[in-house]
């Protein structure tokens, strides 16, 4: 039976896995270890799950892989601890790193290692998202000439402190948010980036955080292709839904809009007194963790890798000197 | 009041309509050739003129229905002759224009209006309502969506040629930097691109836009000839640190008719909604009003060369591909 556990449990992302981790058959969820012992106490609990703080009693387990949930700026010595573990199969939370040369060095060490190094990019297993990249790049619906996007959502302060902590997060809704689209679009584009205008402002939280909380970005690729994606965190507390993803290509034969958190039930009850949002559509985190443990099994690369992570956080530093030069950066 | 219109494609047709609605007289009709006047001097039982300056002397007010290209010269004929002055946007094809006609109209005393009709309509007067009530509070993003289609007739479409209408982001996306500045204040900075401006081939245009306001809050402005007929689709999200407006022309169109037809679409897409009240009728109510009772209407003609500045800048970042600082003191794209 193939072993998989959890490094940190600081990510929120972390409680989804879990149960993503148990719905596959042929896998054992080996708990997760974490240096916090109160979120060890409390999810160990809450989820049912071994867990400890001691991580050479995890690396013990021999897991076939982990998945590193750690805040942003702790990936580097995650990855670092599981390769000298003899771990060779990872899957790291997004964004790969807070810095371009951590980025760098996780990369590195994934190729000079031989690890099966997957970013954590959910986005690429969402059922109408993988249907309009298919019929993308089957030409179905034109040539591609832009994307107009966005990827807004609350602020995460509310379901983890460190979101917002400079340190620890790398930066606020830039950090946060900009690295979905930008994955979705080089990954449909077959396209790198070259260039990135960004501008970012603090209208929303005003003076609760030391980040930016509003931010838009505008990238070009080099096959001519353009994006804006709007990364804010402009949705209130009280927002229906967490927030959203959603994007319209342009081609030479019109449009395509899609918007990947649609497939919802409008729910209205007594308790709430309002209305609350019920997805019933494909959960894409177990498609991305489907994929992480094929990857183990078949003994190959995941189709997420730590090059896609890299290639991210370059296009999220872009996005950080151009708002701080106000001109366009080029990679 | 005596009015007279000038042009009667359809942006003179609509504000016929909306004439008819005030105690204001409809003098008579001057377009390119008597034939095309025809029609909407016999609705309105008024007179063909044959040129601008046949009907200056026998009107208080001009109402320019043209294409953008031909407002210059029209605007300064009609000040120069004294009179009060409704353009349709956007007021000029550049800033310096814009900056002229602004001066001429001052000069001579007369009053010029620009009719960003965006303004008229009722779900971004009551947005704006709302955010100005600061119970919301203070805008950090806002984004504006507005495409259609190409408009059609490809030879001698005026819409089409640059020249003369100043393309995608002065005709169209025009209505929504007027709308961001209105919301949020002076634009300082403009980054753009534009499908037309990376591919002058591509059978559909499509520009993003990103302002920047004095403020600090940021607009996200999109404009589109890419939908196929006979779609148009409009739409904006104002998220303040206080609250959310969100609204979309398809989510919440009251009527949809799924009836079989042969209609072709028309040539320019336009926006509709179901209202008693046209909101191009409210705009000429409003301009009435503010020339009959010496009143400020709420887009003023600096409002109009303002929104040519920022389309200006837009359309210099999309071709240079480098975002474009407007200095709002001097009045032009710097």
């Amino acid at each position: 039976m193939m072993k998989i556990g959890i490094m940190s449990f600081a990510h929120l992302h972390a409680e989804a896995y879990v149960q993503n981790i148990k719905a596959i058959p042929d896998v054992e969820m080996i708990g997760f270890v974490d240096s916090d012992e109160s979120r060890v106490e409390k999810f160990g609990r809450q989820f049912q799950v071994s867990a400890t703080t001691d991580f050479e009693k995890f690396f013990a387990e021999k897991p076939d892989g982990v998945i590193i949930c750690s805040e942003n700026n702790a990936h580097l010595p995650m990855v670092e601890m599981a390769i000298d573990a003899g771990i060779r199969n990872i899957c790291c939370e997004k964004p790969l790193a807070t810095t371009l040369a951590d980025a760098q060095k996780i990369t590195a060490l994934a190729v000079k290692n031989h690890v099966n190094l997957m970013t954590a990019f959910p986005v690429r297993f969402s059922a109408p998202v993988m249907e309009v990249k298919r019929q993308l790049q089957l030409g179905n619906y034109g040539k591609i000439y832009c994307f107009q996007s966005s990827n807004e959502g609350r602020m995460p302060a509310m379901y983890r402190k460190w979101f917002v902590d400079k340190e620890l997060a790398g930066g606020g809704s830039l950090q946060d948010h900009l690295v979905h689209l930008t994955d979705l679009f080089r990954w449909i584009t077959r396209s790198e980036v070259e260039s990135v205008f960004a501008q970012s402002n603090q209208v929303f939280h005003h003076g609760e955080v030391d980040v930016e909380t509003g931010g838009m970005a505008m990238l070009k690729f080099r096959n001519g292709v353009f994006a804006s994606i709007d990364c804010s965190w402009s949705r209130p507390d009280y927002y229906p839904i967490w927030g959203g993803l959603s994007f319209e290509v342009i081609t030479d034969r019109g449009a395509i809009q899609v918007d990947a958190f649609k497939q919802n039930l409008s729910v209205y009850h007594h308790e709430t007194k309002g209305l609350s949002l019920v997805d019933w559509g494909s959960d894409s985190n177990q498609g991305m963790i489907d994929e992480f443990a094929a990857s183990i099994r078949e003994n190959r690369q995941a189709s997420v890798s730590a090059e896609d992570g890299l290639r991210a956080v370059e296009v999220i530093q872009a996005a950080y000197e151009s708002v701080a030069s106000g001109k366009v950066v080029y990679l | 009041m005596k009015v007279g219109i000038i042009g009667t494609g359809f942006m003179g047709v609509t504000h016929a309509a909306g004439w008819a609605q005030t105690p204001a007289q409809i003098c008579g009709f001057c377009a390119e050739t008597t034939a095309e006047a025809a029609p909407l001097a016999k609705q309105y039982h008024s007179k063909i003129y044959t040129s601008i300056d046949e009907m200056l002397p026998e009107v208080d007010v001009v109402d320019l229905c043209t294409p953008t290209f031909l407002h210059a010269e029209q605007v300064e004929k009609a000040a120069r002759a004294g009179k009060d002055i409704i353009c349709e946007k956007p007021l000029a094809l550049d800033v310096q224009t814009a900056v002229e006609m602004l001066a001429v109209c001052q000069k001579m005393g007369v009053r010029l209006f620009v009719a960003h009709v965006v303004r008229f309509f009722p779900e971004y007067a009551k947005a704006k309502a709302i955010v100005d009530s600061g119970k919301i509070g203070r805008p950090g993003t806002i984004h504006l969506r507005r495409c259609n289609y190409r408009p059609k007739k490809p030879v001698g479409n005026w819409f089409l040629d640059e020249q003369k209408s100043g393309g995608l982001l002065l005709d169209l996306s025009v209505h929504d930097f007027d709308y961001a500045r209105w919301i949020a204040g002076d634009v300082k900075n403009v980054f753009s691109k534009k499908v037309s401006s990376m591919d002058p081939e591509a059978p559909i245009d499509y520009a993003l836009t990103i302002l920047t306001h004095e403020n600090g809050t940021l607009s996200h402005i999109t404009g589109g000839w890419a939908y196929p007929p006979p779609n148009f689709q409009t739409g904006f999200d104002i998220n303040c640190d206080r609250g959310n407006i969100h609204w979309d022309s398809a989510e919440t169109d009251p009527v949809h008719v799924l009836i079989r037809t042969d209609q072709d679409s028309p040539d320019v897409g336009l926006v509709g909604s179901h209202l008693i009240e046209s909101p191009y009728t409210t705009e000429i109510k409003e301009f009435y009003d503010a020339i009959q009772n010496h009143k400020e209407a709420r887009v003023t003609s600096v409002d109009g060369m303002k929104a040519v500045q920022i389309a200006a800048a837009a359309r210099k970042s999309a071709e240079c591909g480098e975002p474009v600082m407007i200095d709002s003191m001097k009045g032009e794209a710097a």
